[in-house]
């Protein structure tokens, strides 16, 4: 079956800094996937390569099969980004950012109203119709972001940091309809660097150091018998995490 | 003390650390065209007192709307900064007082002050003495009130009424001092300057060394003032711009062009940027065509169509910058059509504007109708055309919307090239409507089908162009605009129209042979040409219309020429430059 999601040797530097590093990740269809790392590892601009937002120094990203770079049109149609603080139509309603980004995708007028209404009623938005974005808070924001990344109805969702700054209520309806989008058969792909909200959601993992892939695979598998955090500090952390502190108290 | 103390080494350290490479270029330039005209306002002093206050006014007038067009003035040490550190605000408005005298503009406009000692010695030994105190305080006067008006401005921006207000009162100003010379003859007419400009507060140092010490009293109670002022600004300055909350029409569009198309226009409508943008871009070309009235000469006032489109374009220069990282929707929809949407909703919003001035002002003059016409129409698709193209190829990335600061006139950290943009896109915008003019001065009405024409081929094709480097160059953009950075490298998406590295004085001669070369070429080569052909002569703005009838075809010959000159100079030089950088580097490749 092909992947949901293949990225192939994506490498990208910064003037001399290496920041992706010849990442390879598998995404299988159906499973929900976590990208965990340091700030700064590279998760950010992996995912950015993968979808078309960043040109890669080198490798390839596949969208079901439709190269990223090759066939841009074919690959987006079938993807819905949240990426992590970009802006958005600031000027716009929530309701008024659905339309417009759902006449873009090219849906029908009627789809898009419809789709525009549930989503802002599911995700509580609907008590903001006349803020602007550019006034909404920062759980707003991310959950107005992903509402355009699921309003024209992709098979492979990539969020970045999703549940940043989002409220517990707000995170439960979102966890919610995740899961239920990964039981339609989507498929999902969560930068997070909380390890517990990993555990919770996915079914695999990939742990990100320093621009390259540190281990990937089930979940299981790549845990063993430890919980995912003594894991990850196994793998990332250095010896002196949390030895040290602070002298004035 | 403690705190202006800090903030002034503060500031020494930032000003150390950013004033390097070509921003220390820029800061180098600027110092010296600064330094010149303080010579030139020094050389007054030698004259007389009257020349100097009037001098100073044009000085002061420079701090009050100079940080209008630099996106904000000098905001080294945000008020923001220190908004945690709880310091009462007159504490914290004295030390940036303090701060802010740090600076290249200060140093430059206290080099100008000295003409008040100049004067003072000219005058005795107490005068001389009197100007010492008197030039400081003059420049205290002088750095507050451009703080107070920023702050007034961050204020009015908040609002609708404001933003519209503040683009009057700005667009006026602007336009008012770039037709000086009206104002000069009328001046003439009346004999000398006129004493208020004396009474003015920039004449209160002069007044001071004329032997009004009352002067000086009054400046001091005048700062006093300004500072309290400032206080109380900087502590209403925390809050971000509020958006108007009246009721919002449902969004009617069916198709992806409509969908842009709608959401540009609410763009336009809701931020109160662009709202000012456009109210000064109007008042600009209003009052700039209106001012020869002064004199009773309706000649210019037709033309207020033509600047406010010229205009408006240079305002919206950076369209895709303004809005930040949202490029990222655009990147993830290809083929949808941003270009032609956001071209459309332009000429939505500008034309009604300009038909509305073309109509009455053209009618109150009694003509030239085919020249106004044709210009217009030429113009409107030459801006529509240009913005988008000039806004992705010269890109300067802006500050995304919800994370502008307090300062609402600040929509990038590069202002700089913010103003050159705007330049260009002045020249540019206003070469695309050559043909048409040319065109209706030879042969009048059917310089409208050129204008069409000419516009309908700038719209077509420079939006086909923009929307080309969009698909191609979108994630380089894009990644510009994250970063705030142009990438270091010789990269793809490195904007077309950034000066190679070169050494200073071939910098300068292409920054002022670019700059300036337009002033020649069009209005004193081209137009003036069309207004000898059309009879039209003794027009006040335009050299060959003055001269001895074989010297006319000469003297605009001349123009154009001085004006090619300077072009070919200067972008004869950029181009060796340019082609040197590429071979230095292609080794390396």
């Amino acid at each position: 079956m092909t992947a949901a999601l293949d990225i192939a040797g994506l490498t990208k530097s910064f003037g001399e800094k290496v920041a992706v590093d010849h990442v390879e990740l598998t995404v299988p269809q159906g499973s929900f996937y976590g990208l965990v790392g340091q700030n700064g590892a590279g998760k950010t601009t992996t995912l950015s390569m993968a979808v078309g937002l960043l040109r890669p120094d080198g490798g390839s990203a596949r969208i079901f099969g439709a190269d990223v770079w090759a066939d841009p049109s074919g690959a987006k149609r079938l993807v819905g980004v949240l990426p992590d603080g970009l802006a958005m139509p600031e000027r716009l309603t929530g309701r008024e950012v659905l339309t417009y980004l759902g006449l873009l995708r090219g849906l029908e007028k009627d789809v898009v109203a419809a789709r525009a209404e549930e989503l802002l009623s599911v995700l509580e938005l609907d008590g903001a119709e006349k803020t602007l974005v550019v006034e909404y808070s920062t759980g707003m924001r991310k959950k107005i972001g992903l509402a355009t990344a699921l309003l024209h109805g992709p098979k492979l969702l990539v969020l970045d940091e999703p549940f940043e700054a989002v409220d517990p209520v707000s995170a439960a309806t979102i966890k919610t309809i995740l899961r239920g989008f990964v039981a339609s058969g989507g498929s999902i792909v969560l930068s997070s660097h909380v390890m517990a909200l990993v555990e919770q959601l996915c079914d695999h993992v990939a742990v990100i150091d320093g621009g390259r892939v540190a281990a990937a695979g089930p979940l299981k598998e790549v845990r063993g018998d430890a919980t995912l955090e003594d894991r990850f500090v196994e793998l990332v952390g250095s010896a002196t995490t949390g030895t040290k502190g602070l002298s004035w108290l | 003390m403690a705190v202006a103390v800090t903030l002034v080494r503060m500031k020494v350290a930032i000003l150390r650390h950013s004033l390097t490479g070509q921003r220390g270029t820029m800061a180098v330039s600027a110092g010296s065209v600064g330094a010149l005209l303080a010579a030139g306002t020094i050389y007054l002093a030698f004259l007389d007192g009257d020349w100097l206050a009037a001098a100073f006014a044009v000085w002061m007038l420079g701090w009050i709307i100079g940080p209008v067009f630099s996106g904000g003035g000098d905001e080294t040490l945000r008020p923001e900064f220190f908004s945690l550190l709880g310091l009462p605000p007159h504490r914290l408005a004295a030390g940036l007082l303090v701060s802010a005298f740090v600076g290249v503009a200060p140093a430059v406009s206290l080099l100008a002050l000295t003409g008040l000692v100049v004067l003072g010695v000219r005058e005795g030994a107490g005068p001389a003495l009197v100007a010492v105190p008197a030039m400081v305080l003059q420049l205290a006067v002088f750095v507050l009130l451009s703080r107070v008006a920023v702050g007034v401005l961050g204020i009015a921006l908040r609002s609708r009424v404001g933003a519209i207000g503040a683009g009057l009162v700005n667009g006026a100003i602007l336009a008012f001092l770039g037709q000086g010379w009206v104002f000069a003859v009328a001046l003439g007419q009346a004999e000398g300057i006129p004493p208020i400009v004396r009474y003015l507060p920039s004449g209160w140092g002069v007044l001071a060394v004329q032997g009004d010490y009352l002067a000086l009293a009054a400046m001091a109670v005048l700062i006093a003032l300004l500072l309290g002022a400032w206080a109380a600004l900087l502590s209403r300055r925390a809050g971000a711009e509020r958006a108007s909350a009246r009721g919002r029409r449902p969004m009617r569009a069916a198709t992806a062009l409509d969908a842009v198309l709608a959401k540009e226009l609410r763009t336009w409508s809701r931020d109160l940027v662009r709202t000012h943008q456009l109210t000064f871009a109007l008042a600009y070309g209003v009052f700039f065509a209106a001012a020869p009235l002064v004199l009773g000469w309706t000649g210019m006032l037709p033309w207020a169509a033509p600047i406010f489109i010229v205009m408006a374009a240079a305002m919206t220069a950076n369209l895709y910058g303004a809005d930040g990282t949202a490029l990222w929707l655009s990147v993830m929809t290809p083929g949808s059509s941003d270009v032609r949407g956001r071209q459309l909703a332009w000429l939505v919003t500008v034309t009604p504007v300009a038909a509305v001035l073309v109509v009455a002002l053209t009618a109150v003059n009694g003509g030239p109708w085919p020249m106004i016409v044709a210009l217009s129409v030429a113009l409107l698709g030459g801006g529509a055309g240009l913005v988008p193209l000039v806004s992705v190829y010269a890109l300067v990335p802006g500050t995304d919307p919800q994370k502008r600061g307090g300062n609402p006139l600040r929509t990038s950290e590069d202002d700089g090239a913010l103003t050159g943009l705007a330049y260009l896109m002045m020249v540019l915008v206003a070469a695309s409507g050559v043909p048409a003019g040319v065109a209706a001065a030879l042969w009048g009405w059917p310089g409208v089908a050129v204008g069409a024409a000419t516009g309908a081929a700038c719209l077509w094709w420079f939006g086909a162009l923009a929307e080309r480097r969009l698909a191609a160059q979108g994630p380089e953009l894009l990644h510009m605009m994250r970063t705030g950075r142009r990438p270091a490298a010789a990269g793809k998406a490195s904007s077309a129209f950034a000066l190679p590295d070169m050494p200073k004085v071939q910098r300068a001669v292409v920054i002022t042979c670019v700059s300036l070369g337009a002033i020649p070429l069009i209005p004193q080569g081209i137009l003036a040409a069309v207004f000898v052909a059309n009879g039209q002569l003794g027009h006040s703005w335009f050299l060959a219309t003055h001269m001895a009838p074989g010297l006319r075809y000469p003297t605009a010959a001349v123009m154009i020429a001085l004006g090619l000159a300077m072009y070919g100079t200067g972008l004869g030089i950029m181009y060796r430059y340019k082609k040197k950088v590429v071979y230095d580097k292609s080794p390396n490749v």
